[in-house]
């Protein structure tokens, strides 16, 4: 199913986005650009500060880690050097992971790591922050039971079902098909790695999209995630507009 | 101007048939916001919205009404004063955002003896003079070639009214911003507006009633995207209620 | 830290002639709460609260451990707020505003401390093992009236929940899965709800549930917690001006009709919730066909 996803729900934030699929939610609020304390500025640069919440607690080393990588990845889209001495703040509170998340063998923060990069994505597009380009992500997971057909995007359940897992990596992918994030775990060849980034790059690019069946149907037609990003965009823009033609 | 609207996302290449045809060819291209030159002449969008073009101007833009106001020079604002140093007023225009400076000479009439007395919190309508990336942005009180407020300078009783910045945006360019609230209002009423185009509206009817009923019509008309029928429709509902 | 941003002097005096004109901003009556909505999760013990523009998500959690050794036959509960950004660049992690020391302070005194959760039926193996609870509060948009709104979702979160159940042979104690067998509610004894009064003009005006604005024009805040039954939890006033003591007898009047209508209002979204899972697992029982 094609993540579901309501742009700018907030009231205090610049932008916001929430975006759930397969089980996972998560509210992103993006502040900025605003004022930045002296120990944080940099001269000719915005700074970035992404808190990642966890649905239950207050966070440990996995947010933490996770709030880093996404801030390194974020910082390669947003045009930070257009708003110098300011501060960009994204806040990512996840609201629910589902119950098969924890047990079904891949890491929970690979599991995670997707999800966050979308919704990030949709709340700095939300906020009207100059960026470079866009970014999307997808989970490709490979079960030892069949190596050579990995699950994209797959549920929490049908990782659980598909028994022991070899390897799983998180890709993501620019507006120009350049990979930004690379995470990986199990064990694989570099064939296999190989496979696995180029099945990903063809659900988060578009020109030569895979359709992936049931997974992604939209209206009937077969999307990836560049074309359900857009999507999301002209429904931005039309309701923004909708006093062109308004009663 | 296009029938269809063309969405852009960051990164996306404007084709040059998307580019307006300028009425006259020697004028340079100008890129407005959401849209940035590579060199040599690539045009990419940075900001997710629609394309709009001017042909008479020779410009091209991208369209979009969410996030926060980003001070440009020339814009008309309305600025919260929050401390005054020796010959400046430091004011913000959003929230949080770094201060910009109102100089205490930049007001009709003003001399190094007579300077305004304005408390931390008080409001101006101003214009931007400058807004450099490295420094802080500049305001005025006052028309730089003819020295008198034209409109600007404190603002005193009345109240502050949010709108999207868009809204904004569409109050001040008059007939083309396709706002006719106000207008049907003044039939009937008398009032002062001040529209900033950081998202605030001032608004002072005279009374409690009567800037609520106009400052509330306002965000009504905003929020609910009305058009023409719309507007009439809420005009008439607030001329009766009053 | 960036401070909450002041409001102009031109707002404040307009809310203040407004309010003695017996008007308030949004049109509402001096007693009335903002829209509310109150919508559940798919997992149990999920309230999320939209009071105007403020939104509050409450989730509680459980996991088994040891009890503290000064109290053998309870379990153990504990409500954490956080602000993060999310709700306004006024709050920082991990620094907390006196607006959440206040939320923290009076989430404790009106939910633990008046003993809504029966913390003793938490018990497992005395002195061994008990449940502890963990209830959530995330802030996610703030417009004013933060503690009435955490408190509905707290209570609306504590009574959605469902723990598992126990069976205890002995000293061994089986954590029973959801599988085999249907999860517990969990014993509330009271239901405990705040209301926020906000003064003006020299204690001669208040208004309940002040949202953003007129939380700054304010001069003084009362924050009365009672049940439906009319039994008063807590009273806190925090400093500011001076109110009259006849005043806040009547504030509790007002406050008892408004934690009535609340707690049915609670009431009706969690009956409303129950039918809804209701529907899907009866049909399921009666369809001998499973989900393709």
């Amino acid at each position: 199913m094609a993540p579901e996803v309501l742009l700018s729900p907030l009231h205090r934030a610049d932008g916001s986005a929430t975006y759930t699929q397969n089980g996972y939610s998560i509210i992103g609020a993006v502040n900025g650009p605003i004022e930045v304390l002296r120990k944080d500025e940099l001269p000719s640069e915005a700074t970035l500060e992404v808190h990642v919440r966890p649905a239950v607690g207050v966070g440990s080393p996995k947010e933490r880690h996770l709030e880093t990588l996404l801030t390194s990845t974020l910082r390669s889209i947003i045009l930070t050097h257009h708003l110098p001495r300011t501060l960009i703040q994204l806040t990512l509170q996840v609201r629910s992971i589902p119950a098969e998340d924890a047990i079904c063998g891949v890491s929970a923060y690979l599991t995670l790591l997707p999800h966050l990069i979308n919704t990030s994505l949709l709340s700095l597009l939300s906020s009207s922050i100059p960026l470079r380009t866009t970014v999307t992500a997808a989970l490709v997971v490979s079960p030892t039971s069949s190596p050579t057909m990995p699950l994209v995007m797959p549920t929490a359940q049908e990782i659980l079902r598909a028994g022991r897992i070899k390897h799983a990596h998180v890709f993501a992918f620019d507006g120009e098909r350049k990979m930004v994030v690379c995470e990986s775990e199990g064990s694989f060849t570099f064939e296999e790695w190989e496979e696995a980034w180029e099945v990903a790059e063809d659900v988060c690019c578009r020109d030569g999209g895979v359709g992936l069946g049931e997974a992604m149907q939209v209206d009937g037609q077969s999307e990836n995630l560049e074309g359900w990003l857009r999507e999301v965009v002209r429904r931005k823009v039309e309701g923004e507009q909708r006093w062109k033609s308004g009663t | 101007m296009a029938s269809t609207t063309q969405v852009l996302l960051p990164g996306d290449t404007i084709p040059t048939s998307a580019l307006p045809t300028p009425n006259n060819p020697k004028k340079p291209l100008t890129l407005g916001p959401g849209l940035r030159h590579i060199p040599p002449s690539t045009i990419v969008a940075s900001i997710a919205g629609s394309l709009s073009t001017d042909n008479k101007k020779n410009a091209a833009w991208v369209e979009y009404n969410s996030g926060r106001y980003t001070p440009s020079a020339n814009d008309l604002v309305i600025a919260t004063i929050l401390t005054s140093t020796a010959d400046t007023f430091n004011c913000t225009l959003t929230p949080h955002t770094p201060t910009t400076s109102l100089p205490h000479l930049s007001f009709e009439n003003a001399t190094r003896k007579t300077r305004p007395q304005l408390p931390p919190h008080s409001l101006v309508y101003a214009r931007i003079v400058s807004a450099p990336r490295d420094s802080p942005v500049e305001l005025t009180c006052v028309d730089p070639s003819t020295g008198k407020s034209e409109g600007l300078g404190p603002l005193k009783g009345g109240m502050l009214f949010p709108v999207s910045l868009g809204m904004a945006r569409r109050l001040l360019a008059g007939k083309k911003g396709g706002v006719m609230v106000l207008e049907g209002l003044a039939e009937k009423m008398g009032f002062e507006v001040a529209v900033g185009r950081n998202g605030v509206v001032w608004v002072d009817g005279g009374s409690v009633k009567n800037t609520l009923g106009i400052g509330r019509a306002l965000q009504e008309v905003d929020r609910e995207g009305l058009g023409e029928r719309g507007q009439r429709k809420v005009v008439e509902r607030v001329l009766r209620g009053l | 830290m960036p401070r909450e941003a002041e409001i102009s002097v031109n707002e404040r005096a307009f809310i203040q002639e407004a309010l003695q004109e017996k008007i308030r901003l949004d049109g509402r009556a001096f007693d009335a709460f903002r829209p509310l909505t109150l919508t559940f999760g798919d997992e149990y013990g999920v309230a999320d609260v939209q009071l105007g523009k403020t939104r509050v998500i409450a989730r509680i959690s459980v996991e088994v451990t040891a009890p503290l050794p000064e109290r053998k036959f309870d379990g153990i509960f504990q409500i954490v707020t956080e602000f993060s950004p999310m709700a306004s660049p006024a709050f920082e992690v991990g620094r907390p505003t006196d607006a959440e020391v206040i939320l923290s302070r009076i989430l404790e005194k009106a939910i633990r401390r008046s003993n809504a959760l029966d913390t003793e039926s938490l018990c497992i193996i005395a002195g061994l093992k008990c449940f502890a609870l963990r209830a959530d509060v995330h802030i996610i948009d703030h417009d004013g009236g933060l503690i009435d709104a955490s408190c509905i979702a707290v209570m609306a979160a504590l009574q959605h929940f469902r723990r598992p159940d126990v069976v205890v042979e002995g000293e061994k104690a089986t954590i029973l899965s959801a599988r085999e067998r249907e999860p517990i509610p969990l014993s509330i004894l009271h239901q405990p709800l705040c209301v926020t009064f906000s003064y003006f003009e020299e204690g001669e005006i208040f208004l309940v549930d002040a949202d953003l604005a007129e939380e700054q024009v304010r001069q003084a805040e009362l924050i009365i917690t009672m049940n439906q039954h009319g039994e008063l939890c807590q009273i806190a006033k925090y400093g500011g001006a001076t109110v009259d003591p006849l005043a806040i007898v009547s504030c509790t009047t007002v406050a008892l009709q408004k934690v009535k209508e609340l707690t049915k209002f609670i009431q009706s979204r969690l009956e409303e919730d129950a039918k809804r899972r209701n529907v899907g697992g009866f049909m399921a029982e009666l369809s001998a066909e499973n989900a393709r």
